[in-house]
């Protein structure tokens, strides 16, 4: 197993196993050149992770298992399994869906999923891409507290 | 810009692997495929703005929001008995120092 250690913005310096980077050969719109990335634990009891860039200190996004508040959040993904050979890993459960949190500045009750770019992680291959969803009845703005 | 006049049936090829097919024009709608390598993402300009726009925002989260974020859903879901811990995240974890 081999340590490389990464430079973060938020976290300072982090340790991380060379073997679990995730590479997204098609990158993140608006990200260009930024394809390698990590997956960071929040903190306990924290249903969010940092999927933070080995790249750009700077660059990490906050993501979260869609299902906890969206119960019946459904992607449709034979098409893009198909497309990156990774039928396969299916049966593996090697595949995580997340969606991307944004929360504004100063505004935390506020915060929202992106649930027309879902993430999808292959943890088998350490691959990753994000889906754009056309067609999709979700909104790129869904609110994390109902009330 | 390169303006091209085609017919149906006709294709554009663009580099050594990018075929545009035109396949169908009716009313207003012309249906184009495009067969092209992997690694070209090919989206509709209007959903890659979407996503491009909402990626660039979440990009700059702030941790100390995300830390009252999570107090907040915490408090949140003990209020609903709704359960927000789940399982994510325990194929991948990095050990951090």
């Amino acid at each position: 197993m081999i340590n490389l250690k990464i430079q973060t913005t938020r976290f300072g310096p982090v340790s991380i196993e060379a073997d679990k980077i995730f590479d997204m050969p098609q990158g993140m719109p608006g990200f260009p050149g930024r394809q390698r990335f990590v997956l960071l634990p929040h903190r306990e009891n924290s249903p969010f992770c940092w999927y933070q860039s080995t790249q750009e200190p700077a660059l990490a996004f906050v993501i979260t298992n869609p299902l906890w508040f969206k119960p019946d959040y459904h992607v449709e993904l034979a098409a893009m399994l198909k497309e990156l050979s990774w039928e396969a890993d299916i049966v593996t459960d090697c595949l995580k869906l997340y969606v991307i949190v944004n929360i504004p500045p100063g505004a935390p009750e506020k915060m929202t999923a992106n649930l027309i770019g879902p993430l999808l992680l292959n943890c088998r291959r350490y691959q990753a891409v994000q889906m754009l969803m056309a067609d999709s009845p979700y909104s790129h703005r869904q609110p994390l507290l109902s009330h | 810009m390169l303006i091209i006049t085609r017919k149906l049936g006709e294709r554009i090829t663009i580099g050594d692997d990018i075929v545009v097919s035109l396949l169908d024009i009716k009313g207003g709608q012309v249906r184009i495929g495009i067969d092209a390598p992997k690694h070209v993402s090919i989206h509709r300009e209007e959903i890659y703005d979407k996503i491009r726009s909402e990626n660039r925002v979440s990009a700059s989260v702030d941790a100390a929001d995300l830390r009252r974020a999570a107090t907040i859903l915490n408090r949140h879901c003990e209020q609903t008995s709704r359960s927000c811990h789940s399982d994510q995240g325990d194929q991948f974890e990095n050990t951090n120092d």
